[in-house]
């Protein structure tokens, strides 16, 4: 028996469950088949603040908006269908399923395929050894499962993927001996990488892996510096005691149901099936969305998502036309804003970007080390304004989509813009309550507030803290510079805990007024986890 | 090594404590939770050696795509262990290519 | 762009490199030399080396190495293999036992 929906949808990450909503409230019959125990693709993995507007979820971590989606999902009245495992897609959309133990028969009058992408690979001597791992893999470990995937891990790969892992890492209480990339640039955001590099993690750009030791698992490993042609440069090795390599060397679309089915196919980072505006590939009633159209992040999934569902509403009558031309509009606008920056597809590999939209020289040192100097920041004029008392000084210095900072101020004292690629900017004239609501709410943990001189020859330092054990008042650590070298010692004033925070405490120091500029993390005396 | 305290995830859902075998040894995990990580947990790093130069695997995607992490599980070889659950009494045995130890040898 | 199929182009002879020996295919336990050699000995589509070498055709099904192989091939070819001329994608998309294959559910 061959079960008809009007819309079914393989795969229930961010793509597949905003699709299945913006069906189910059109009023279409939907069902969402997943191969997973759990639905939320990798957002449940994501322990992180996103980025973008308010629109995109900024702010928010992603395992709040995997939550936030399948409620969503249930109040509209989805079947989500999981440990379903969609073997085939025939070319008259019909889908056949593999769950509890036998093989089911299903036609969607549309299909929206939603699977995602699976991590590359980087093959060197020795990565068969168990050990090396997939950086996916690490955080499926520690953030689903409560598993600490080593005790120390060197990190290969510098995109947004191998930085935001690398600082889980550490969140979980595992070492990171360094982050290394063969490119001769940090791959991600810069605020990622100085998270990363503050807590004293060195980078290694122009580096390879040469070899990953050990026999029955990974005891260490060596890598090497890289000529222009990406070969290891002889004499340059340096080893690592580690007993973990994980690989964060970019994501490739999981297309195979499209290809199988016939789908006209085109090469976007990996195979992926032509599609029109709407998502729908060459074959009528099938459509995709997320990151296997073509990789990007999950708040554009969540938006192509939707723009399937309104293509496959419009196709089947669900939806006017009218109504289908507003909020297809509207779902354009929103992508496209993320669309934007150094970083956004259209600027992927390019190493000749030197300044920022506004002019700024971008900071090279961030870019080839993971931390800024002191010289390169005091060009961004616009970002400190130097005030007495308590003031925001914030360390954002290239064009991302983002802008929680301008909207977490209710005194006016960030202003973003409503381009909201542009630079962060202080307004001078305004008065800071020192609330810290900015610092919380930074998803790249960018914004101190700085009192340059409290009058007793110290000033102090809120900054944005993730770690375990929590700092105590009048405990006394070290204070780290932006590259994690020990400057002076830091008495912690204060530790400010908040709902609203979910989980960054504002930790506030207290150091000698020459180190206000410099001191950017603590470290506790004692090694504790 | 499990997490005992994470800076931001409060709680990892786990089930009730439950006994497994590995190899003959017996383990503890939580019932439900991948046998993979159950095993990782508990300091076991190699599931199989390969069939053609006898080398040792372990976990490498955590997700059931690879296919490095499978063992015999309950008899059965090939069993993807970072996406099967953790049940009671489970019989988890390393896999050497296809078989158990004792069928390679033969 | 050359056609694809045009079995005349001359590849040169067969120069080893050092990292012939780097295992490509995980779960069949093919190396780069081997992939190298296959398409110096005439399999000019990644079809052809699946069936010669049997890259692609373990557990994970091409998962895991499809890009790499791929890569190699292209590179010994010094030239690009169009998105329709990756492996034939069909069912079953993920392992299965055949007795579960075969139950069709009513």
């Amino acid at each position: 028996m061959i079960k008809h929906y009007d819309l079914i949808v393989v795969g229930a990450g961010p793509a597949g469950l905003s699709a299945a909503i913006k069906a189910a409230n059109c009023g279409m019959h939907v069902i969402v088949f997943d191969e997973n125990q759990r639905p939320g693709g990798q957002l449940f993995k994501q322990i992180h603040k996103f980025f973008g507007s308010k629109e995109h979820k900024a702010k928010i971590r992603g395992i709040r908006i995997g939550e936030e989606l399948l409620a969503e999902a249930e109040k509209a009245g989805v079947e989500v269908s999981l440990n379903s495992i969609v073997l085939g897609l025939y070319n008259l959309k019909g889908v056949s399923v593999m769950r509890n133990n036998q093989v089911e028969h299903f036609r969607g009058e549309n299909v929206i395929i939603a699977t995602g992408a699976s991590e590359n690979v980087v093959p060197f001597e020795g990565w068969t050894t168990p050990g090396v791992i997939g950086a996916g893999a690490a955080q499926t470990m520690m953030n689903l499962h409560g598993v600490m995937p080593g005790k120390r891990i060197l990190m290969v790969g510098t995109g947004n993927v191998g930085l935001v892992v690398s600082f889980q890492l550490l969140q979980a209480g595992c070492e990171v001996a360094a982050v290394i990339d063969a490119a001769p640039r940090v791959g991600g955001y810069g605020v990622h990488a100085a998270k990363v590099a503050r807590t004293g993690v060195p980078f290694y750009l122009s580096h390879t892996v040469v070899k990953a030791e050990g026999g029955d698992h990974v005891t260490g490993v060596t890598i090497a510096e890289v000529d222009s042609h990406f070969k290891p440069i002889p004499g340059t090795e340096k080893h690592f005691d580690v007993d973990t390599v994980c690989m964060a060397v970019g994501l490739s679309p999981m297309s195979q149901l499209t290809r199988m089915a016939g789908c006209k196919m085109i090469d976007n980072g990996g195979a992926v099936p032509e599609k029109n505006e709407y998502g729908e590939t060459s074959i009528p009633g099938v459509f995709v969305a997320g990151d296997v159209a073509g990789i990007e992040e999950a708040s554009s999934a969540m938006i192509t998502g939707r723009i399937a569902a309104l293509g496959a509403a419009g196709r089947s009558g669900f939806i006017s036309d009218a109504e289908f031309t507003k909020q297809y509009e509207a779902c354009v606008n929103s992508l496209n804003q993320l669309r934007q920056g150094m970083f956004c597809k259209a600027n992927k590999g390019r190493t000749d970007i030197l300044t920022t939209d506004e002019g700024y020289p971008l900071s090279m040192s961030l870019l080839t080390k993971g931390y800024m100097t002191e010289e390169e920041l005091a060009k961004f004029t616009n970002l400190n304004a130097h005030q007495t008392g308590v003031h925001p000084v914030i360390e954002c210095t290239q064009n991302i989509p983002c802008n929680p900072c301008q909207e977490a101020c209710k005194f006016g004292c960030i202003s973003v813009g409503t381009n909201i690629t542009n630079l962060p900017g202080v307004v001078a004239e305004s008065k800071c309550t020192g609330c810290g609501m900015c610092v919380a709410n930074c998803p790249g943990q960018a914004i101190f507030l700085v009192n340059e001189d409290t009058g007793d020859g110290f000033a102090t330092i809120t900054l944005p803290y993730e770690f375990l054990p929590t700092p105590q008042a009048g405990e006394k650590g070290t204070a780290l510079n932006r590259s994690g070298a020990a400057v002076c010692e830091a008495e912690v004033v204060s530790v400010r805990t908040n709902k609203s925070f979910d989980h960054t405490m504002l930790l506030t120091i207290k150091v000698p007024k020459a180190y206000a500029a410099e001191a950017r993390f603590y470290k506790p005396e004692k090694e504790g986890k | 090594m499990r997490i005992e305290q994470h800076p931001i995830l409060d709680t990892f859902e786990k089930g009730r404590q439950v006994r497994f075998t590995y190899d003959g040894r017996e383990l503890t995990g939580y019932e439900g939770e991948p046998i993979a990580e159950a095993l990782h947990a508990a300091g076991v790093m190699v599931h199989r050696y390969t069939t053609k130069k006898h080398e040792p695997r372990g976990m490498f995607c955590a997700i059931g795509r690879c296919t490095d992490c499978v063992m015999i599980v309950n008899g059965k070889s090939n069993i993807r262990t970072c996406i099967t659950p953790l049940e009671e009494g489970m019989v988890v045995e390393t896999q050497y290519g296809n078989s158990s130890r004792e069928d390679a040898q033969k | 762009m050359k056609d694809y199929l045009d079995r005349t182009f001359d590849l040169g002879p067969y120069v080893p490199e050092e990292d012939d020996d780097l295992i490509i295919c995980r779960c069949e336990e093919i190396t780069k030399g081997e992939i190298r050699q296959a398409v110096h000995e005439g399999m000019f589509t990644m079809t052809e080396v699946k069936r010669y070498l049997r890259t692609g055709m373990g557990l994970c099904q091409g998962q895991t190495c499809g890009r790499l192989v791929k890569n190699i091939v292209q590179n010994e070819l010094n030239k690009k293999i169009s998105a329709e001329a990756e492996n034939t994608a069909r069912a079953p998309m993920r392992p299965i036992p055949m007795d579960v294959y075969g139950k069709e559910a009513e």
